[in-house]
């Protein structure tokens, strides 16, 4: 497992957008998109859609949800889980924090919680 | 009585959705699926990845097998024969009898075939089995002749070039698609293909011939397109012998409610198949789209358990051709919004999105080519019933997830 790697501040990300991270900054062996959401909340799944090869990062982001800008598969970002076809499997999500007032990512460690800039840390 | 026994008949794209659903909804008794082609699989890439090479047969099953098992769902190989109400059963076509207390019939459709002479040479593309023979032939420096440039004749014509065979694509509509994605991207879709080097010809074949293995496609304007293979992409039919033959009331369609009862209340009906018949005694048009019949199946599961079915939005399709990839929601047809208008956005002068507005101002459909977020925004301010800013629409400055907020 990797120890986490700063993306940057929350505002870099803005509201309802994600940034990719890719395999060079991240040591993971795919690109990563952390979502921002309209609800305040960080989020981390493997980019590429689990059905084709679409970036989730460039889909429609809402409430705690990403819709595949190809096929329209929504995955929950929470838990990665796949909500609708074509995709049938989750995506598999990795652990944000808000440490410090920067984002950091922990590539390859599932997600347990949200986590809120103004919140408390997760676990 | 308890529902106890379920059977779908169809393994396609409605038919599995039905099953997921009536999973998902709680139903724990018996499911059994007939899909006779063997493990579901999903159709669009068949004239896509699939017909490229780029997808296999694996990656394109919508489940992998182990989840028919876990979700106790029994999937049998074959198809049914006869509806046996009386008996409360279902015929299979090896003669064995299942008992169903309800059955959802997810038939699909085939191929219209090609009407003139010679039409039966025409190959035609529904299956996988129909995709592997298409590969097979479009070979490089094979020559195609496509009837048909819609959705699917479109994507057949452009793997056929990509894969290095010579297309041509005849059409009496030029451009064809005006009224799913409105005239401009139609304008623009149809100039593809000829800079992507598939030949149109604008006229209707009247007779197929073939001379010692010189095939010629004559076309209703005198000319000949002379062809190693003859593609028909004309359309669907919707198969309803099964239904027909059970007595269930059809026309153009197996005729169902939003909840997919057809005229016997034991058995439903959903997907490729099936036609609305809305409230008030309307038929609505057959929707061929693999989004209505996903929803269509999850509708009919709900009718199956005697629950009301989940509303639904406005329909979305997508096709890919030529490298760009084309989506809509709602409707493009202006003829649907008297005293209505259309908006185009362009970028660098080429149309990327249209928009369909009511007389009111409401948006009713949008299509893009290449503009994904464009026509999820779309989506949600037609389910929403907001009143778009025309501005803003064509302005391709304009963030799309501004719009739907």
């Amino acid at each position: 497992m990797s120890d986490g790697i700063d993306v940057g501040s929350p505002e870099e990300i803005e509201e309802g957008t994600a940034r990719i991270v890719e395999p060079e900054e991240s040591g993971f062996d795919e690109p990563i998109a952390v979502f921002h959401t309209e609800t305040g909340c960080f989020f981390a799944l493997n980019d590429i859609c689990t059905h084709e090869e679409a970036s989730l990062a460039e889909g429609w982001i809402e409430g705690e949800t990403v819709e595949c800008p190809l096929h329209s598969s929504s995955f929950d970002l929470r838990s990665g889980k796949v909500l609708g076809l074509p995709a049938t499997e989750d995506a598999r999500t990795h652990r944000v924090e808000v440490e410090d007032g920067r984002i950091v990512l922990y590539p390859g460690r599932d997600a347990e919680q949200a986590v809120r800039p103004s919140g408390p840390s997760a676990g | 009585m308890p529902l106890r026994r379920i059977l779908v008949v169809g393994g396609g794209v409605a038919g599995f959705s039905a099953v997921r659903e009536l999973r998902e909804r709680g139903y724990d008794g018996e499911l059994t699926l007939l899909s006779p082609e063997g493990l579901p699989y999903d159709r669009p890439p068949l004239s896509k990845g699939y017909l490229l090479g780029t997808e296999d047969a694996q990656k394109i099953r919508l489940v992998p097998e182990a989840w028919y098992a876990e979700h106790g769902v029994g999937l049998v190989p074959e198809r049914a024969s006869a509806l046996r109400p009386s008996e409360g059963a279902v015929e299979l076509s090896g003669g064995r009898l299942v008992p169903a207390d309800r059955v959802l019939l997810a038939t699909g459709s085939t191929p219209r075939r090609l009407g003139v002479a010679g039409g039966d040479t025409a190959l035609t593309l529904r299956t996988r089995a129909d995709a592997d023979a298409l590969r097979t032939a479009l070979a490089p420096g094979a020559r195609v002749a496509v009837v048909g440039a819609g959705l699917i004749g479109s994507e057949v014509a452009s793997a056929a070039v990509v894969l290095g065979a010579e297309a041509t694509l005849i059409d009496p509509v030029v451009p064809p698609l005006v009224p799913a994605v409105g005239r401009a991207l139609a304008e623009r879709l149809q100039g593809m293909h000829a800079e992507r080097g598939v030949r149109t010809s604008v006229s209707v074949p009247v007779e197929i011939t073939d001379d010692g293995g010189r095939r010629l496609v004559r076309l209703a304007d005198g000319s000949a397109v002379e062809a190693d293979v003859v593609v028909a992409g004309i359309g669907v039919v919707p198969e309803t012998s099964l239904a027909e033959k059970s007595g269930l009331a059809a026309d153009d369609g197996i005729l169902v409610d939003a909840a997919g009862t057809t005229s016997n209340p034991a058995v439903f009906a959903a997907g490729d198949a099936t036609r609305l018949r809305r409230p008030d005694g309307t038929l609505a048009r057959r929707s061929e789209h693999w989004e209505a019949a996903v929803r269509s199946g999850q509708a009919a599961a709900a009718g199956l358990l005697g629950e009301a079915p989940p509303t639904f939005g406005a329909p979305w399709f997508w096709s890919d051709r030529h490298g760009v990839h084309v989506e809509a929601v709602g409707t493009l047809d202006e003829r649907q919004a008297p005293d209505g208008r259309t908006v185009v956005r362009f970028v660098d002068g080429v149309p990327q999105a249209a928009f369909l507005l009511a007389a009111d101002g409401r948006l009713l459909g949008c299509a893009v080519v290449d503009l994904p977020l464009m026509v999820r925004a779309a989506r949600r301010i037609i389910d929403r019933g907001l009143v778009p800013d025309p501005a803003a629409l064509s302005d391709p400055s304009a963030d799309p997830r501004k719009l739907a907020r």
